[in-house]
């Protein structure tokens, strides 16, 4: 259990670059979380981490010591694969404990350790079995454990819930984040479900084409996105294009002006406008003059959600609340009607437009 | 459904089974030089081929030969087989079909390949004479070390291609994990690849034992007259000697001796990968 | 189990000849305008073609089919087809010794005396009357004049202590080997009794014994041995190809070997039988397999060049002592020889 720094961590193939410069720091006990679309480079940022992939440039610490150069089989990282990888030839218990015995720990402290790292996953009535007689879900927690045994100074998962279904993953997810917790350790986990790592992470990193764009508290990113691609990537969020007309108002591309923040950044290329959906306030009715006004498009029905689909004299929003109550008017607004919208105007963000298009594929 | 299966039972039965039944009763007729074959019930040839000192060593050199190079080809195919399954998938294809190459060229052309290398005046002799290494040939072709390269080299590529099946089928993360769990690269192999490869060894092991059995061409080329391999023994009674029954009988032993020693060794092997 | 004697032995000889030949290219032979000759393929199959078919055709009208294998399956094959009333051969080509086997076995049918014209000009010694002699050759002694100085005279200095280690045997030949074993130790080819001693002699002075005609050439050229029993037929072809051989009939006279054509009894087409057979006799088809492999026309009327006679040919004193095989004796003993040879010789 120590820190895990990673040092302008660079990887080059020959025609592609697969991480292009990624700095963190993860504090002894925290679990952070590498986020980002498909092919962003998170699985070989870990595998860097491990040991299976040589940096082309960069260094990775542990604790205090750059491990860079150091083989896998040195240097006590503690992986859980999105597949498992168990040993289909060895029993629950004897995959638990290759760890130990490469560690040279003597036969009865083994079993005593296997037993406990078993409990601690709730197998240990299991333990006889071979892999191919466990469900999915059990042999992700046999993965867990035996990675856990050998108390590694970092643990490393990459996409571990990816093969289990949707409510056996929320599960194993507050199992991991719970042991993760209870034994202190530094974590780095991989994954490209935005739900999991701001349920999970102490941290995230998000990612995209190699390069680290944001990395902060579940929260920081949310409120406080830096950019466009967070802001699109971490949650839902209504983005508008246009030009910041005077402080506090924003002229969207088809004339609609908004209120929005008075902080806004230095931006040449014109202005974003970042609201998210349940920041904003429906009302039936016209309104008052100078009121915002919308006419509605669709609305759609998410059980505890609603979602209205708006149009803005050409610019359209989305906007979300907890699903009206049989009694609200709200609850028989259909397409074709207008609707009041409010919002605070701090929360309606100003971020740099993109010159360039994340690539989300 | 029973009409389904009947071409192919009754192929089988017409190319396997036949042949095989008629080989066993010509095996229990009797011999005789003016007549051939004379039509019996006797186990005479079994008798004089399990008597004989010269059959038990024919049967003896055989199976120390089938048993060498078996054992061979299992340690020269596995690190080939092991590159060739990890192996990006573009050039594996490109490396199955070399692997494949040299069953393209008979054995009997193969082996001429080998007389030309091993012979006293053979490529071998005519280097080591260039670099006054011998002064002499070196007795190299005709010998049983010369059968035991040429058969291994046959075979070889059977047990690359049989393990490489198996080698693929095991996931590479599981070495990974291995290695991430404190495991030096041979404890990897020991300890995963070598395990989870057991039934490829015992598959290739039982294709490429059965193939050593029954070589011919190779025995008889590259052996030299006084080395005997079961499968020229049988040859020579079946042509040379004109003595079906005998042949038969020699046929039917190697045929026994061959699948009570691939079952027992792949029950040896799957036992071994249980436990 | 009531399977006959007869079905058996057909059917299994049958199956065994299908598996070592493949299906026989000319299951229905038409008859009138075809003859089916059972051949070799390679050199003797191709000669045959070219010295006697085309010929053969144009004047006769017959097609002429080749059903090639090798002497083997093609016993297999007469001895399977020879309850059949119709066989699929109309001649078969054997060695001598085959062809006797065939005949024992029932399968050939009495040469049409009158039917072969040319059976008159046959040498003396080669007649007989199930089978025609079409080419032959004797087992002399090939030596390498640059290491032998005094050519041996007689099959018996072949076990001279001089030369140890430098005798080459081919593998294949161990009747006719065994049968220069008998007659050096005062045997004859009516007994063999002697040749098993003198076998073992010749074990113990190191004789090479090579798999095949072709590896002992590949000794005698690399001078590994110096001397080797051999058709003169194969001596000829290799001194042409350079190998540095002479050689000696041997003076007690050497063992012949007859490459024999005959004509089963239930041949489809045996009035092309017969004619081919008399077609394989005539001087000029007899001449060109004397220059093209070495044998000896079987007829006293094909005159050889005067240079390839002396290379190939037999005067007419060592044809008269040829040490003719005894077919008979040599098939009751095929099995021991062979055993002996294995086992005791090589073993
Ligand atoms: N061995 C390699 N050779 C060349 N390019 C590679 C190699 N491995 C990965 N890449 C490339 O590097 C980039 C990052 O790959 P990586 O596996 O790290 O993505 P990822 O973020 O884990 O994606 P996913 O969510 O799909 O698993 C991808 O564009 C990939 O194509
Ligand atoms: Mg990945």
């Amino acid at each position: 259990m120590s820190t895990l720094v990673l040092d302008r961590l660079r990887k080059r193939y020959d025609r592609t670059t697969a991480v292009e410069r990624v700095d963190l720091t993860a504090k002894q006990g925290e679990l952070v979380a590498l986020l980002g679309p498909s092919g962003c480079g998170k699985t070989t940022t870990l595998r860097m981490v491990a040991g299976f992939i040589a940096p082309t440039d960069g260094r990775v610490l542990i604790g205090d010591r750059d491990v860079t150069q150091v083989p896998v089989h040195l240097r006590n990282t503690g992986m859980v694969f999105q597949a498992y990888a168990l040993f289909q030839h060895m029993t629950v218990a004897q995959n638990v404990a290759f760890g130990l015995e490469m560690r040279r720990v003597e036969r009865a402290e083994r079993e005593k350790r296997v037993a406990e790292a078993l409990r601690l996953v709730r197998l240990d009535h299991l333990a006889d079995r071979m892999p191919r007689q466990l469900s999915g879900g059990q042999q992700q927690r046999v993965a867990l454990a035996r990675a856990l045994v050998v108390n590694p100074a970092v643990f490393l998962l990459d996409e571990p819930l990816s093969n289990l279904d949707a409510k056996l993953r929320a599960e194993v997810r507050m199992e991991i984040r719970a042991l993760q917790q209870r034994l202190g350790l530094t974590t780095l986990i991989v994954t490209h479900d935005q739900e999991e790592a701001l349920t999970m992470a102490d941290r995230l990193v998000v990612m995209e084409r190699g390069r680290v764009r944001q990395i902060g508290t579940p929260e920081e990113l949310y409120e406080n996105p830096a950019d466009v691609f967070v802001a699109s990537f971490v949650g839902n969020c209504n983005l508008v294009a246009g030009t910041l007309e005077r402080p506090g108002s924003f002229r969207t591309q088809s004339g609609t002006l908004l209120p929005c923040t008075s902080e806004a950044p230095a931006a040449n290329d014109g202005l974003v406008l970042a609201l998210r959906p349940e920041r904003v306030t429906v009302t039936p009715g016209e309104g008052a003059p100078g009121d915002i006004r919308a006419q509605v498009t669709a609305v759609t029905y998410l059980g505890a959600q609603t979602e209205y689909h708006l149009d803005l004299n050409g610019t359209t929003l989305r906007a979300s609340r907890s699903t009206p109550l049989h009694d609200d008017p709200l609850r028989r607004i259909a397409p074709g009607e207008k609707l009041t919208l409010s919002w605070d105007a701090a929360s309606a963000r100003l971020l740099p437009a993109e010159t360039e298009t994340g690539d989300e594929t | 459904m029973a009409a389904l299966v009947l071409p192919a039972a009754l192929l089988v039965f017409t190319l396997l089974v036949a042949p095989m039944a008629l080989l066993a009763r010509i095996s229990l007729n009797h011999y005789s030089p003016t007549e051939l074959m004379v039509e019996a019930f006797t186990a005479e040839n079994y008798i004089r081929a399990v008597a004989d000192p010269y059959y038990q060593q024919v049967l003896a050199t055989t199976l120390g030969v089938a048993f060498l190079c078996t054992v061979l080809t299992v340690l020269l195919g596995f690190p080939a087989a092991y590159w060739l399954a990890r192996m990006e998938s573009n050039r594996k294809s490109i490396a199955t079909i070399l692997t494949l190459l040299p069953l393209l060229v008979g054995n009997v052309v193969r082996s001429a390949g080998w007389m030309a290398l091993l012979g006293n005046e053979g490529g071998i002799n005519a280097a080591l004479r260039a670099l006054h290494l011998t002064s002499g040939p070196l007795q190299l072709l005709y010998t049983p070390g010369a059968v035991i390269v040429g058969i291994t080299a046959v075979v070889l590529p059977y047990m690359v291609l049989t393990l490489a099946a198996v080698i693929e089928s095991i996931p590479r993360q599981a070495e990974e994990a291995a290695a991430n769990l404190g495991a030096t690269a041979s404890t990897v192999f020991r300890r995963v690849v070598l395990p989870l490869s057991l039934p490829g060894v015992a598959a290739g092991s039982v294709l490429v034992f059965i193939l050593c059995m029954n070589a011919y061409a190779t025995p008889l080329l590259l052996g030299g007259p006084q080395f005997k391999m079961m499968a020229p023994a049988v040859y020579d009674q079946f042509v040379r000697g004109n003595n079906w029954p005998f042949g038969a009988a020699l046929a039917f032993i190697l045929l026994v001796a061959t699948l009570v020693l691939t079952v027992i060794g792949s029950m040896a092997l799957s036992r071994r990968y249980r436990g | 189990m009531t399977i006959s004697r007869r079905t058996l032995l057909s059917g299994s000889a049958a199956l065994l000849t299908a598996a070592a030949t493949g299906a026989p290219k000319n299951a229905v032979a038409q008859a009138g305008g075809q003859v089916v000759i059972g051949t070799w393929g390679g050199d003797y199959g191709e000669l045959l073609r070219q010295l006697i078919d085309q010929q053969f055709t144009a004047q006769s009208k017959i097609e002429v089919l080749q059903d090639i294998g090798n002497n083997s399956p093609r016993k297999s094959k007469l001895l399977a087809e020879r309850q059949n009333r119709r066989g699929s051969m109309d001649v078969s080509c054997l060695s001598d010794s085959d062809t006797y086997q065939m005949m024992q076995q029932n399968v050939l049918d009495k040469l049409a005396t009158d039917r072969i014209p040319r059976l008159g000009t046959v040498i003396e010694a080669l007649r007989k009357d199930y089978a025609v002699p079409h080419i032959y050759s004797a087992m002399v002694i090939l030596y390498n004049p640059s290491k032998v100085t005094t050519p041996p005279t007689s099959y018996a200095d072949l076990w001279d202590a001089k030369w140890r280690g430098r005798v080459g045997l081919s593998d294949i030949l161990y009747n006719y080997n065994t049968a220069v074993a008998a007659l050096a130790g005062g045997g004859s080819m009516s007994d063999f009794g002697p040749a098993n001693k003198r076998l073992m002699d010749w074990r113990s002075l190191d004789v090479k014994i090579y798999p095949s005609n072709e590896a002992l050439a590949t000794g005698l050229k690399s001078e590994e041995v110096w001397l080797a029993p051999m058709w003169l037929a194969r001596g000829y072809m290799w001194k042409k190809a350079g190998i540095p051989l002479n050689h000696v009939v041997p003076k007690e006279g050497a063992v012949p070997v007859v490459y024999e054509a005959a004509v089963p009894r239930n041949a489809r087409n045996k009035d092309n039988a017969w004619r081919y057979l008399n077609a394989m006799l005539e001087p000029q088809a007899q001449i060109g397999f004397a220059e093209r492999m070495g044998y000896v026309p079987t007829v006293r009327d094909a005159q050889l060049p005067a240079e390839l006679a002396r290379e190939i040919s037999l005067t007419e004193a060592q044809q008269a002592t040829l040490k003719t095989p005894d077919h008979a004796y040599l098939l009751q003993h095929t099995a021991s020889i062979l055993d002996f040879w294995n086992k005791d010789f090589k073993g």
